[in-house]
């Protein structure tokens, strides 16, 4: 804060000098099932400059490298700092938050442009911006939570050896991001429309059924994971693990543990997948001799 | 860019797969190991006795042709249903999914387009085996009319075992075909050992998953090294003599099936009074 | 009969634990928020969660001591029985939140782990990694999500919430709210209105805080008539990474673990730091605060990093304002502990702070002020729970809780103080409203006469078609911001002169004739985030001139608030003990006149000129008499031995007036709101 003098970059002297303006490519989208274009835009090149500032001088600019007027590009983001997961997109063809995509290290690799692109899983509202809705809706039908009886004081929660507490928390970073699922060649786009005369509600029930039957995706997996481990969670593994075999469960994972290596916060997904394998499977032969 | 793939709530209803996903997609990893994948490591093996010379590997398929009337059955019920059950739900499978290796370029990403490329070629392989060797049917106007000589078909003769392996293999083409098919085949079998590893929980962590790597993939080379020796073992089979070994082999078989009959037809001829003087008459010679 | 709704605003922390505990009671819940609530702003907080546990109890800690420390740390200008009451919720809330399967960290017995932080001797702050803001906030999220699948809360995410709807009697009715993706504006029918929106550090420009931190929901109520108190206290946190979008925060637990502040006395020494030897490195926070040292509260280290740059010259660079911040000396083991934040620096900046020592500059960071809220004291000095005026802003039925409240931090905020005060916040807030639900004797929101919403939706329908048609070529909003927040930076952070802000304030007003005039460059009917943006700059200024105005008209120093011409100094050392004596007690007379002066809330309200107002309020502080706070500063001593004379000679005589410390007369004095 404070001063607005700009500085230099004797943090970045390792690379030669990077270009003084940039050009970037934004696959733009004006409705949701609309045709989709690119535009291009010339940005200035500033230090300590990310995705989202780029975003930020174009719409500042609201022109096309053409010199054409044009509307700001839209897109979601808040924390800036890669823990609310609102920003992500496809940067230089790689699912990434924009706020970690740092302009000159995407200049290193390709000195001329920057290409974003919505994802490619989710339905796009406008442009950058896309409906997570089906993400959110798989923490529900795992159940991602822990079953309180209530909100009254009764004490402290159980207590947690070390070693489960950090084998905890890397899950519980999750940000609902979708990096994960655009990144899994199993995780494929549902897109319904609202019929006409179909009220918000019906369609709403309606795109929830067809979320259902889509695949959980990796980051709902992990999270039966965190909450199965979770002394009081465990009480309801069951319930969690019903759902992870139903429809859309577990099975529709085919091991390209592409998850993993783009999960932003590292969390070890597949160890989340190969356990929730182990537990699905008893859990399935439990239930089968049980019944 | 992908485009986007619309599902209608209203075609796949609840079917019964989608019902039973879970479980298909269960018995689909687990057939992928037995039988199929075990089936696959013993036919290999036999394979690869063609190394040991015509009389061991005529040895091994009589073994297996020992069975008789019962082979049919339990090459259907243990073979052939349970590998049309992967394969056909292996499709819908691959058929389900995106790949995307262009934007991620990871090795598990790698694995599961090859896993993906290679049953498709294990498909196709397999097909065009079973009918190259088999000729798929043993219905005799299938045999004369499609499975014939002209086509290709029906090659394999379970009792001229390394010479006529060795006649279907004898071009380098269709050694090449065997080459692809059971390198690809192999690595279906050695990947999907380790898929599947996960798939049922067997190794979890990242470490555990990099050792299970390690076993797989010797089980893969060593397989690999199994099922090419059979190249090798059919290449170095001279096929005239092996062809006279087995026609010796097969006179001797016959000789002694006639014999063995002629004497049964006998016996049966004989009064019991007369079975029983000559038990008798044998022990004697004891 | 209709059912009673609640609209609460806002899901962070004290929005989604409001939400949570009224779905318990049974209440049908609206909550809004202009991202998925699980993207709240409340993600970001890194360090903790103070409370008092059994382990600080043993060191002689108690639910007073946290009490005290938070209003000696806000320098006394808070309400005193919140503060008490929640500082008494501590341990429960912490409790709840575990029972919540937060991750806190844990001891090798199993038993959760506490650091210390600034403003505090003891280790009473409870975390989960470097995260803490986010683990609660999930734990929240999830309850909320787990209400919601039972349908007892439906979400409004991307709805931005454009103003409460007051019936004729100014009982808030509702509100009226757009969604972000149709663009469609409607109105929300409900009993009570619970706005939970967070900080406004987007008025400055770049902040700590997040993208949807622009304070805009506060302005709309202010502008409905709802006041605002404490604007000018705006803490700027002393560590953050100068980046181009955001000023990310470096927590305070770097300091916690161990990290030392530090500049090489050669101005601009061009050496690596790490080829400094010790003794041409200046560590000026541990020289000149020994007790302290790297922990002193948040203001004092702000003001003097923010000093050492600028007065004493020994920035680390010469055209970007830095210090380092120095981890390279710590084991690894408490490296571990940060492992977040570290990689927050090496993300943006792209070098190991591991192994090279980091370069920090303080960055505005939260407000203590907010929406003027009440409440309703028990004889014992706590709150009482469930009455009707507990968070209750001047308009009946509209609700502000967390940060967008003024409550509980008062002229400064202690670290790890605010998560707290948010959930605490929204607990206590849901008894209330169910109380404000029942006086209302069935005349629920959903009864109201359609006319009411019709007409309010006509009105924000009416404004926003006229932005769109505004005629292009005009002012480009998103300039006019940066415009916006570097006048606040300058005029309204770290050190404030009169004429700075009385220019400022010009400047202000200036700048807002222009946003008036701004043009849009997208005047489509979806997912506009530009007439969004426009809506909300413009929303910006009322509480930006409530910064001003409130800094300008008050001439002291206290917390945050940090005026050089009105400092009080410290006693020549060197003077002998006589004189010495007799400056303490000027000094400690100054202070008194001071404290009786000053020791007011700000309350702003909307002038009919559409200007602020301000008046000043008596601050109860009957529980814990005000006193001064001396860290560091020159003849401390002889300061406080005055005072606690003066003070045992008070205590000894009769009294019965506000300014009591005993207990016991407090529980007598009256409440002062
Ligand atoms: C970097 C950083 C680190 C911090 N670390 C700590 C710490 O370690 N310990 C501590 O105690 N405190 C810390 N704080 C402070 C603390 O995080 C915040 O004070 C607290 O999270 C605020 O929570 P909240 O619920 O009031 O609001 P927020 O979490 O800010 O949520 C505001 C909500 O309101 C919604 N909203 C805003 N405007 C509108 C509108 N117009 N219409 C509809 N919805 C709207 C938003 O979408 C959001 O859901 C930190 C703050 C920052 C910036
Ligand atoms: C030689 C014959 C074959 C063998 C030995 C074999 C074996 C296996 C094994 C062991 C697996 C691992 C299962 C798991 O991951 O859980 C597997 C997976 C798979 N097989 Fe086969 N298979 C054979 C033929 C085929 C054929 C013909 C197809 C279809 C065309 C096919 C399609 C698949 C697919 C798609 C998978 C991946 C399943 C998943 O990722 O979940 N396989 N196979
Ligand atoms: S491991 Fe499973 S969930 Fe992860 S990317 Fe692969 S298919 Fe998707
Ligand atoms: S698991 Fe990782 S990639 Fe997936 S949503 Fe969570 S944080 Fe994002
Ligand atoms: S803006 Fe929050 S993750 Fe990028």
């Amino acid at each position: 804060m404070i001063q607005s003098t700009s500085h230099d970059s004797s943090a970045h002297d390792t690379h030669h000098a990077p270009p003084a303006q940039f050009t970037v490519r934004v696959l733009r989208q004006d409705v949701p099932g609309g045709s989709s274009y690119w535009e291009r835009h010339t940005v200035k090149r500033e230090n300590d400059m990310n995705v989202i500032s780029v975003l930020q001088r174009i719409a500042a600019n609201a022109e096309t490298a053409d010199g054409e007027k044009t509307t700001p590009v839209a897109w979601d983001c808040n924390c800036l700092e890669e823990v609310c997961g609102a920003c992500t997109m496809v940067v230089n063809g790689k699912v990434r938050q924009a706020c970690s995509a740092l302009v000159d290290k995407l200049l290193v690799d390709n000195p001329e442009e920057i290409e974003l692109r919505p994802m490619t899983k989710f339905p796009v509202v406008r442009d950058l911006m896309v409906s997570r809705a089906r993400l959110f809706r798989a923490l529900q039908k795992v159940k991602a939570w822990i079953p309180v009886d209530g909100y009254y004081d009764m004490g402290s929660g159980p207590r947690v050896s070390a070693e489960s507490q950090e084998q905890a928390y890397p899950l519980s970073q999750c940000m609902s991001c979708g990096c994960c699922l655009e990144a899994c060649p199993q995780y494929t786009k549902i897109e319904l429309k609202q019929e006409e005369g179909e009220t918000a509600e019906a369609f709403q029930a309606r795109q929830k059924e067809a979320y259902d039957r889509g695949f959980v995706g990796a980051h709902a997996i992990s999270q039966v994971m965190l909450f199965n481990k979770h002394p009081t969670g465990a009480m309801n593994a069951g319930e969690r693990l019903d759902a992870l075999t139903a429809e859309g469960g577990i099975q529709a994972c085919g091991n390209a543990q592409n998850c993993v290596a783009v999960c932003p916060k590292e969390i070890p997904l597949t160890t989340s997948i190969g356990r929730a394998g182990r537990a699905t499977t008893v859990h399935v032969i439990k239930k089968f001799f049980d019944r | 860019m992908q485009g986007p793939r619309i599902i209608s709530v209203e075609a796949n209803s609840a079917s019964f797969f989608s019902r039973n996903e879970f479980l298909i997609r269960r018995l689909h990893s687990l057939t992928g190991l037995v039988p199929v994948g075990a089936y696959m490591c013993i036919h290999l093996i036999t394979n690869a006795s063609t190394l040991g010379g015509a009389p061991m590997f005529q040895k091994n398929v009589d073994l297996i042709h020992s069975l008789g009337p019962a082979l049919p059955i339990v090459e259907w019920s243990f073979i052939f249903l349970p590998l049309i059950f992967h394969a056909v739900v292996g499709v819908a499978i691959i058929r389900s999914g995106n790949p995307n290796l262009s934007s991620y370029h990871y090795v598990g990403n790698v694995r599961y387009v090859l896993q993906r490329a290679t049953a498709w070629i294990a498909l196709a392989f397999i097909a065009w085996h079973v009918f190259h060797m088999h000729g798929w049917f043993h219905n005799e106007w299938w045999l004369e009319n499609v499975a014939n000589e002209d086509l290709g078909g029906h090659r394999f003769d379970p009792k001229h075992a390394a010479s006529t392996a060795a006649l279907a293999l004898e071009a380098p083409i269709r050694k090449l075909a065997y080459f692809i098919g059971v390198v690809s085949c192999v690595f279906h079998f050695a990947n999907g050992l380790w898929t599947m590893g996960i798939t049922w929980g067997v190794w979890t962590t990242a470490a555990a998953q990099k050792r299970a790597n390690w076993i797989c993939g010797a089980v893969g080379i060593v397989m690999t090294v199994v099922g090419l020796s059979a190249l090798v073992g059919v290449a170095k089979t001279d096929v005239v003599a092996a062809q006279a070994y087995e026609d010796t082999k097969l006179q001797m078989k016959q000789e002694e099936e006639q014999r063995v009959a002629a004497e049964n037809k006998r016996l049966s001829s004989l009064t019991a009074e007369e079975r029983l003087a000559e038990r008798k008459a044998r022990e004697a010679n004891h | 009969m209709a059912k009673e709704r609640v609209l609460v605003v806002g899901g962070g922390l004290a929005g989604l634990a409001a939400t949570m505990q009224l779905a318990e009671q049974g209440v049908a819940v609206d909550l809004m928020s202009l991202t998925p609530v699980k993207r709240s702003h409340s993600v970001c907080a890194q360090g903790g969660i103070n409370s008092v546990n059994d382990l600080t109890r043993q060191q002689g800690d108690n639910e007073y001591l946290h009490f005290d420390d938070t209003v000696y740390g806000g320098d006394f200008l808070q309400h005193q029985p919140p503060v008490k009451e929640m500082t008494e919720w501590g341990p429960k809330i912490i409790d709840l939140m575990d029972r919540l399967g937060v991750p806190f960290n844990r001891t090798p017995e199993g038993y959760r782990d506490q650091r210390r932080f600034g403003g505090t001797l003891f280790k009473r702050t409870a975390f989960a990694g470097a995260t803490t803001g986010q683990q609660l906030l999930y734990a929240l999220d999830e309850q909320v999500r787990r209400w919601e699948t039972a349908g007892s809360v439906k979400k409004y995410e991307f709805w931005d919430f454009l103003g409460p709807i007051l019936d004729e009697n100014g009982v808030c009715r509702g509100a009226v709210a757009q969604d972000l993706v149709t663009m469609e504006i409607r109105t929300f029918a409900a009993d009570a209105v619970i706005v939970a929106t967070g900080g406004c550090g987007l008025i400055f420009g770049r902040s700590t805080m997040s993208m949807a931190c622009t304070g805009s929901a506060v302005a709309r109520c202010f502008r409905a008539g709802a006041k605002y108190g404490n604007g000018e206290f705006i803490q700027v946190h002393p560590t953050a990474i100068p980046g181009a979008d955001k000023l990310r925060l470096m927590s305070e637990s770097a300091r916690g673990e161990g990290g030392r502040v530090w500049v090489p006395r050669i101005p601009q020494d061009p050496r690596p730091p790490k080829q400094i030897p010790e003794a041409e490195r200046y560590y000026f926070l541990e020289e000149r605060y020994p007790k302290y040292k790297n922990l002193v509260p948040r203001d004092i280290a702000t003001r003097e990093i923010f000093s050492i740059c600028t007065e004493d010259g020994l920035s680390v660079e010469k055209d970007r304002l830095c210090v380092y911040l120095d981890l390279t000396h710590l084991p690894r083991e408490s490296l571990n502990k940060l492992g977040g934040i570290l990689e927050i620096y090496e993300k943006f900046q792209g070098v190991d702070p591991r192994e090279v020592p980091m370069k920090i500059f303080p960055a505005v960071h939260y407000s203590m002020g907010g929406l003027w809220v009440d409440y309703e004291r028990t004889p014992a000095g706590g709150l009482k729970l469930g009455a009707i005026k507990n968070q209750v802003t001047n308009i009946p039925g509209l609700y502000a809780i967390g940060e967008c409240d003024y409550q509980y931090h008062g002229a400064n905020r202690l670290g790890a103080n605010s998560l707290l005060s948010c959930i605490f916040s929204g607990l206590i807030v849901a008894p209330t409203v169910q109380t404000w639900i029942a006086s209302l004797k069935g005349k629920l929101a959903a009864d109201q006469p359609a006319a009411l919403y019709d007409a309010a939706k006509k009105r924000h329908q009416d404004e926003h078609n006229a932005m769109l048609k505004r005629p292009g070529g005009g002012e480009n909003p998103y300039l006019i911001h940066q415009e916006l927040g570097n006048i606040m930076t300058k005029a309204a952070t770290v050190v404030r002169h009169n004429d700075a802000l009385r220019d400022a304030y010009k400047q202000v007003q200036a700048l807002e004739a222009r946003a008036a005039k701004c043009s849009l460059s997208d005047t489509g009917n979806w997912t506009n985030q530009n007439v969004v943006f426009t809506k909300a700059l413009w929303d910006m200024f009322p509480i930006a001139k409530c910064i001003l105005k409130g800094a300008l008209q008050r001439d002291e120093c206290r917390g945050a608030h940090y005026k050089p011409e009105f400092s009080m100094p410290g006693i020549d050392a060197s003077a002998s003990p006589e004189e010495r004596r007799r400056l303490a007690e000027e000094w400690v007379d100054t202070f008194d006149a001071n404290t009786k002066k000053w020791l007011k809330s700000t309350v702003a309200s909307l002038g009919p000129d559409n200007e602020p107002v301000i008046t000043y309020e008596d601050v109860d502080t009957s529980l814990i008499t005000p006193r001064p706070r001396l860290y560091g500063l020159v003849g401390a001593d002889i300061i406080e031995e005055v005072w606690k004379q003066r003070q045992a000679a008070k205590s000894a005589a009769p009294k019965d007036t506000n300014g009591s410390h005993s207990e016991k007369s407090a529980a007598a004095a009256a409440s002062a709101s």
